[in-house]
């Protein structure tokens, strides 16, 4: 039997929320059991969370590399195998060599960074998922896992905290 | 809930009027749904004279369509083009384009990485004027080849013609860069819309609640999505800035690895790009007077908007001034034969109307600009920058069809006149801009709401003696 609680709580302030989440996280909720959805992008640390660790940087860098690698190809590799002399230059010469190859790593630069968030994000997702449109309207959403035995305790942590619109998640096709 | 009334998240009470907005946008007391109407409703206005517009840019499309399929059916003929005037009005009006797809670039990316908050409002309108612009640019290498079915040749691919792009082409730089920085503009203005389409998604039903829905992907607003959007946002800012500087001087560079006299230069690549930044950001500032206008968002394009705008433009003027006399007197002291024929030519002979058109209209703007209640009046604004792109669009032609017209062979030089056919296809991109943009602003909310929120996150009043100023928390 499944012994723990999903809940939604909506705040108008982000000074509650943090101070919601902070003593939430002394009833032994983990950080990893709590989802905050808001409809503005609040600094780093605000709301007394923790981030997550990126690995877009890292599929960006990849990109990069395979942008200069196709390039490098395109540039250096296939003007030896259709062999084309113009206006006295070898067939490879740096000048274009080099504008094609920096072409191409920052294409790939931005379509893998394009697809690494996108990734990154899990998305497109248009399948059901906990969310309140209130929260497009300026409102703070707390999603939250917990033990059942803990509902009593955590109901009051957010209602001595302001928050309202307390109760189970819909989950909406987004 | 009805598309034509956006409401506060389908189901709160909240007036139906858009509320009067009198205070600083970044300090005033708004409701976050408050701003979600205020550019959501405009949206949903499409009255008469809207249908009309759409109707007027659209017959302009499609008489430059017939045009075009009257230069594919009788061939390049049609055009004024001739010996020695190979480039004409097509490629005229390429480099415009690309030069108006500059702004976009220069306003959301660097701004983004100076932390300029006065960005907030138009980043928007100008990422979107940069891949229309560049969607119109991309279609004149294509009217230009003439035989437009053979485009897929320029595409690098093992074929049975044992053909291959040639790579050392300029031509060739072109086509990969400019759909390089297509690409990335493209992105760049999606990425940063995927929150402004869930926050219309939870705003509306019907077919705009479809659109919106999928243009979101899914977007709640967690903590996570957001961290990641910024730093893809980071990285998108500081990749995009070198694409676009290498794309204009890479157009320039078309011109000036030729030995054409004029253009054989190599302060070209500079040149355009401070002529491209001139152009796109005077056109960025005309478009947003009359978007303004047209969506009565006045509330979120303010006169300090304008301000800063006109003075980037300010700047961007001066130094053109300097890359064009830092050019020309080169040239003039060389005093080479066809470059001095070029010269007298533009100076004192048949381009000298051209000419004086194409400098009073870059410089007396300059001159302007210096006012203040120029920069923050949008009707002088909007007549100021419109005359920066009436000169930016001669200096253009001058470059391209008035140097073509004399050359190293004397026997062999032409001008040109251009024919109805160029005429329509020119008025066709026009057209096709203006009407982009137009269902563009009716579709996608045009000020980014998200990016307005997060700024006045950090605004507050602090006294300082008589004076409450506002100040800006640093918060990245």
């Amino acid at each position: 039997m499944d012994n723990t609680n999903t809940l939604i709580a909506l705040f108008h302030e982000s000074t509650d929320t943090a101070e919601a989440i902070d003593e939430l996280h002394t009833l032994g909720i983990e950080d990893e059991k709590m989802v905050v959805i808001t409809g503005v992008p609040y600094p780093k640390g605000a709301l007394g969370r923790q981030l997550e660790w990126l690995t877009l940087p890292y599929i960006v860098l990849a990109g990069a590399v395979a942008g200069f690698l196709f390039g490098l190809f395109l540039a250096v590799i296939t003007p030896h195998l259709y062999r084309l002399d113009i206006g006295g230059h070898p067939p490879v010469g740096f000048p274009p060599a080099a504008i094609i190859i920096f072409v191409f790593t920052m294409m790939a630069t931005i379509v893998s960074t394009f697809l690494g968030v996108l990734w990154e994000m899990n998305f497109p997702r248009f399948g059901p998922a906990p969310y309140h449109r209130l929260v497009t309207a300026g409102h703070l959403a707390v999603l939250l896992e917990y033990p059942i035995t803990l509902d009593s305790q955590v109901r009051q942590v957010l209602e001595s905290h302001k928050a309202h619109h307390i109760g189970e998640p819909e989950r909406m096709a987004l | 809930m009805s598309e034509a009334s956006p409401n506060q998240p389908k189901h709160a009470n909240h007036p139906d009027q858009m509320p009067e907005f009198e205070e600083r946008l970044l300090l005033a007391e708004r409701k976050d749904w408050e701003i979600n109407e205020a550019v959501l409703q405009p949206m949903f206005k499409t009255g008469r004279g809207f249908w009309i517009l759409v109707a007027i840019l659209g017959a302009i499309v499609l008489w430059g369509l017939y045009a075009w399929g009257y230069l594919i059916y009788w061939g390049m003929g049609t055009s004024g083009k001739n010996r020695p005037v190979y480039w004409a009005l097509f490629i005229t009006t390429f480099v415009f384009w690309v030069g108006i797809s500059h702004a976009g670039t220069m306003i959301s990316a660097v701004l983004r990485l100076l932390k300029a908050d006065w960005r907030r409002p138009i980043t928007r309108g100008a990422e979107a004027m940069t891949a229309f612009a560049l969607l119109m640019a991309g279609l004149y290498p294509l009217i230009h080849l003439g035989r437009v079915w053979k485009f897929y040749w320029m595409i690098p691919y093992p074929n049975n013609r044992f053909m291959w792009p040639n790579f050392q082409s300029p031509l060739m730089w072109d086509l990969v860069a400019i759909f390089t920085y297509l690409i990335g503009s493209s992105l760049y203005l999606y990425l940063a819309l995927i929150p402004d389409m869930a926050m219309a998604r939870d705003y509306t039903d019907g077919w705009r609640f479809k659109l919106y829905r999928v243009l979101a992907l899914g977007w709640r607003g967690t903590e996570a999505e957001w961290h990641k959007l910024h730093r893809a946002l980071g990285i998108f800012s500081v990749a995009i800035i070198p694409i676009f500087l290498s794309v204009h001087s890479i157009v320039s560079w078309d011109f000036a690895v030729t030995v054409q006299p004029r253009w054989h230069s190599t302060i070209f690549a500079p040149y355009f790009v401070i002529g491209a930044v001139y152009s796109g950001l005077s056109a960025l500032a005309s478009i947003l007077i009359i978007v303004r206008r047209s969506m009565r968002l006045q509330e979120f394009l303010r006169s300090e908007h304008f301000d800063s705008l006109g003075k980037l433009v300010l700047v961007a003027g001066m130094a053109w001034v300097y890359f064009w006399f830092a050019g020309f007197i080169v040239e003039w002291y060389g005093n080479e034969p066809i470059v001095r024929e070029l010269i007298h030519e533009e100076v004192s002979g048949r381009l000298a109307p051209f000419f004086y058109l194409q400098m009073s209209a870059n410089v007396i703007p300059i001159i302007l600009l210096v006012f203040k209640r120029i920069r923050t009046t949008p009707v002088l604004l909007l007549g100021t920058t419109l005359l920066v792109n009436v000169g930016m669009f001669t200096e253009r032609a001058l470059i391209v069809i008035g140097s073509l017209q004399r050359n190293d062979l004397p026997f062999n030089w032409g001008s040109y006149r251009p024919t109805w056919v160029e005429i329509s296809i020119v008025a066709m991109t026009f057209a096709g801009f203006a009407l982009l943009y137009t269902l563009f602003s009716r579709i996608i909310p045009f000020v980014p709401v998200w990016e307005i929120k997060e700024g006045r996150l950090r605004y507050t009043l602090r006294r300082i003696g008589r004076l409450l100023v506002p100040t800006a928390a640093e918060m990245e």
